[in-house]
């Protein structure tokens, strides 16, 4: 259990409210459609702050226009990856933006064991941090 | 579909509190869409009748729904059949839009393919193939054309089956999110329903398509001419009356299609004839006719001669 | 000492340069039928000539005393190019309702000023001119970088499009807030409201912009006490965090010196303020890139000269040279708290750090279109006097590109500082997940806020709390320029 006053992971837009419906996560998905962004869905079980790079659940989705798509794509990927992370990611492409506009947590594991800080002592009192993931002492698959 | 909001963040949809016919058309528009399909296609009036009886069917689904007599929406997968250049997919257009502003599709796009975006070519390659003209298909109306290309029994390496299982679970599953509309000749559409009684079961509305009689293609001539900025000169309309009796007994018909053909060919020799003469003058009626003699330069005519 | 009453240029050049004392309008600075080149630095200035001053002769004097004149004829001049290096005033316009005040458009040709250098470019166009007498106040209203000089620049070091992927953060404005009180605090007790405030959900820690090296707290303790809290936050919240170290110091030594054990101790950001000059923020961008470091900029003292409309610097100039020099965040005004600021014109200079390409905007109080030749955008920094129950006006002003101060509203709330931050952190996610869905936030905000204080205790009580102050003052400098009024250019 995390110590934040969530108990669990702050990242992605909406890491502070109660979790999303499927209802309300169809009206960011048509949002962001709307808008022209192209979706794609993401999992990870290392969710580390500086891990960028989760895995892709296929590639990102142009050309859409209804969320039904989207939904479909991200209960398949729930099935499939019950306990990992699983976050949906907008992408905007045109000139002067080219990175993701949207981003939020529509699956988490069961428990959020969460992260330790370790410190390494250099010199003086100058310290030097890592944040750890308590589960990442298992080896990918089993850690939740 | 949207409206201002009335109290708080409630949005009154006023097709859910529709009443009477005048009700639901009144929201949705739906007779503009009719009338520009009287307007866009010639002829076809059994189509056009089906048309309108679906699109009443429609209506008062709609009606029964907001009474509460039925929960569920209907089946609205189609299936097309008629011989090339019959205006198969004109209709699937309007058809997309129809079931939008009735509610029935939430964006009312249409995605045309044919069984090669939807088949892969190696084991793996298929499922995600489909999957990805289904997803830009959602919200809209999906239309294969030639889907009976999809069954290749004799073939036992053809991934066609695999596109036909997806299909048939997202249409059954997923009829909130997309209508298909299969299309092709009436034979081999028979035969493809045969083999595969789930797809049969699936769609819900047949639509044949009739061959245009020699009276309308000359309608749809006289339309296609007057909106490139041609004529028929004197004599030459009927020309290509005769013209149009010779063609349809041939084979390889494709009834607009062809019409489209036989009048670019025309043009050809309109233009070669004008090209001849380097030194007149040409007025707008000069460049816009095309007289007998650039209809009866058909071989079709030469050949019949005989 | 006046010589001729003649009022145009003088083209014979025995005339123009014999010894004496000329009319600027005769020297040359006057033109009114130049054309602009795409590679001229325009300025647009609003000036309050003295009585009896011509405001053609004003505005052709303010061309002058900012490029190559002097109060009498010099015959060195004819040892230069001088026609080239003249700027040329071209166009005066009255100011609309407000007699004896006109706009005076004028144009700098680009061999005047030297590549990359704000310094430069401001002793150039702002160094002289302002203690002219003949003026009774004048003001650098806007300005026209060409996109041949903008592209000396190397511009913001990070950019709001990289800062977000290094803080793994989308789609929501950042939140940040300022350690209360001011000064005071020793670096331990200093670190806990760092950790607190991270914990329970802003994103970014704020020094504030005094805060560099007192008696009460040296810098060094600062640095390791608050790093130690964004570590131990990071840890906790498995999110990015960070907290604007404040390296503002006596001279560039110092400043490295503390820019560097900031980098040690693994910041994302640091801070500066803008009194240290536009040669030290130039240098400090330089670093900041090739350390990997986000550059946060306080405008620090910018009231001084920005806030009256009739003399000084508009900080919509301000901005713009901060986005050449290269910041990463600026203050450019909340427009509902309690520092000045008009919601239009503060919208404007949040579309000066935002956008690739400035339209003319009268409103907004942009004059030019300004081409920013893809330079990096900046974050807009909206902090003073705001909290949790303007979340909704805040976010309809400005959108999701913009960095969210609210010091006092989370370190006063109270539940204590970690409840603050999740009262504003709770406050802005339902507020973009009901814009997103459609709602009508301006409206309907206090409603949506108050729904989700329902599940959000910290929330609750800072809407009790603070719900009812605003800072309704009449604005100091707002645009002359209403929907229904022309452009006069």
């Amino acid at each position: 259990m995390m110590t934040n006053p969530t108990g669990k992971i702050t990242q992605g837009q909406f890491s502070f409210l109660p979790e999303l419906t499927d209802e309300e996560i169809e009206m960011q998905i048509q949002y962001g459609l709307d808008k022209g962004f192209a979706w794609s869905i993401e999992y990870t079980d290392d969710a580390h702050p500086r891990n960028t790079y989760w895995e892709m659940y296929g590639n990102p989705m142009f050309d859409l226009k209804d969320a039904a798509g989207v939904m479909m794509e991200m209960r398949e990927c729930r099935e499939t990856f019950p306990h990992h992370y699983i976050r949906l990611m907008a992408f905007d492409s045109t000139r002067g933006v080219e990175s993701i506009t949207m981003s939020f947590i529509v699956n988490r594991p069961p428990v959020e064991p969460g992260f330790t800080l370790s410190r390494q002592e250099i010199g003086g009192r100058s310290m030097r941090y890592t944040t750890v993931g308590v589960a990442a002492s298992k080896p990918e698959g089993e850690r939740y | 579909m949207n409206q201002t909001i009335e109290q708080e963040q409630v949005e009154v949809d006023p097709l859910s509190i529709a009443r009477t016919v005048a009700d639901v058309l009144k929201d949705a528009d739906v007779e503009s869409v009719l009338s520009e399909l009287e307007q866009d296609l010639v002829g076809l009036v059994p189509v056009k009748t089906r048309i309108r009886d679906i699109a009443a069917l429609l209506v008062i689904d709609r009606l029964r729904k907001n009474q509460g007599l039925t929960a569920n929406n209907p089946s609205l997968h189609m299936c097309f059949t008629g011989n090339p250049g019959t205006g198969k997919t004109t209709v699937a257009m309007r058809m997309a839009q129809i079931l939008h502003r009735l509610g029935y599709v939430r964006k009312g796009h249409l995605v045309a393919v044919t069984r090669d975006d939807l088949v892969g070519q190696y084991i793996g390659h298929t499922a995600p193939k489909t999957r990805e003209i289904l997803k830009k298909a959602m919200g809209g109306v999906l239309f294969i054309d030639e889907a009976y290309y999809l069954y290749r029994p004799e073939n036992e390496r053809d991934y066609g089956q695999e596109a036909i299982e997806i299909l048939l679970q997202v249409m059954e599953n997923q009829r909130d999110d997309l209508v298909v509309i299969l299309a092709g000749y009436k034979d081999r559409m028979d035969t493809f329903f045969k083999s595969n009684p789930g797809m049969s079961s699936r769609v819900a509305h047949h639509l044949d398509f009739p061959d245009y009689k020699v009276d309308e293609l000359l309608s749809i001539s006289d339309k296609m001419l007057d909106a490139q900025a041609y004529r028929f000169g004197p004599g030459a309309r009927d020309a290509f009356d005769q013209y149009l009796n010779l063609r349809v007994q041939q084979p390889n018909f494709a009834n607009a299609r062809s019409v489209r053909n036989a009048l670019d060919r025309a043009r050809l020799r309109q233009a070669s004839r004008l090209f001849a003469d380097r030194n007149k003058t040409y007025s707008a009626n000069d460049l816009s006719t095309l007289e007998v003699e650039d209809i009866k330069g058909s071989r079709l005519f030469r050949s019949h001669e005989h | 000492m006046n010589k001729p009453i003649e009022n145009t240029a003088i083209t014979d050049s025995k005339k123009r340069y014999t010894a004496g004392v000329l009319k600027y309008r005769q020297m040359g600075y006057w033109e009114p039928d130049y054309e602009p080149k795409d590679t001229d630095v325009l300025c647009l200035f609003r000036i309050t000539p003295q009585e009896g001053v011509d405001p053609v002769e004003a505005a052709a004097a303010v061309a002058g005393e900012s490029s190559t004149a002097t109060w009498t004829v010099v015959w060195t001049d004819r040892l230069t190019a001088c026609d080239s290096y003249r700027a040329k005033a071209y166009n005066v316009q009255p100011v609309p309702n407000n007699p004896g005040q006109y706009f005076a458009w004028i144009a700098y040709d680009l061999i005047l000023f030297e590549e990359g250098s704000i310094a430069n470019m401001t002793a150039s166009l702002i160094g002289n001119v302002f203690s002219f007498k003949p003026l009774k106040a004048c003001r650098l209203e806007d300005i026209r970088i060409p996109v041949a000089y903008v592209k000396t620049f190397k511009g913001p070091p990070t950019g709001l499009i990289v800062e977000r992927e290094r803080l793994d953060k989308f789609g929501r404005p950042l939140l940040g807030a300022t350690t209360k009180p001011k000064l005071g605090l020793s670096g331990r007790n200093y670190g806990r409201v760092i950790y607190e405030g991270l914990k329970g959900g802003l994103d970014f820690m704020k020094d504030d912009e005094n805060i560099n090296s007192q008696p009460f707290m040296h810098w060094r303790d600062r640095f390791l006490y608050v790093m130690d809290g964004v570590n131990k936050a990071q840890a906790a919240t498995g999110e990015v965090k960070g907290s604007y170290l404040n390296v503002t110091a006596a001279n560039m030594e110092e400043m490295y010196e503390r820019a560097e054990f900031a980098k040690e101790l693994g910041s994302v950001v640091l801070m500066v303020d803008l009194v240290i000059g536009w040669t030290a923020i130039q240098s400090m961008s330089n670093w900041c890139r090739k350390n990997d470091m986000v550059m946060h900029m306080h405008r620090a003292g910018h009231g001084t000269y920005t806030r009256q409309k009739t003399h000084g610097v508009s900080f919509r100039v301000m901005a713009k040279w901060l986005r050449l020099a290269g910041c990463d965040h600026m203050h450019a005004g909340t427009a509902v708290g309690k520092l000045e600021g008009d919601p239009k014109t503060v919208q404007g200079f949040y579309n000066v750090c935002r956008e690739s390409y400035n339209k003319q905007d009268l409103e907004r109080g942009l004059f030019y279109d300004q081409d920013w030749a893809d330079l990096n955008k900046v974050m807009p920094v909206a902090s003073g006097g705001i909290h949790a129950g303007q979340m909704h006006q805040l976010i309809d002003l400005f959108g999701d590109d913009v960095i969210l101060q609210f010091g006092g509203g989370t370190i006063g709330h109270p539940g204590g500082i970690q409840a603050g931050a999740v009262a504003n952190r709770v406050a802005l996610e339902c507020i973009v997940k009901a814009r997103n869905e459609g709602k009508d936030i301006l409206n309907e905000g206090p409603e949506i806020l108050r729904k989700a204080a329902q599940f959000c205790t910290p929330l609750k009580q800072a809407l009790d709390t603070w719900g009812e102050i605003s800072f309704n003052y009449t604005s100091t400098d707002t645009s002359d320029f209403v929907t229904t009024a022309s452009p006069s250019n």
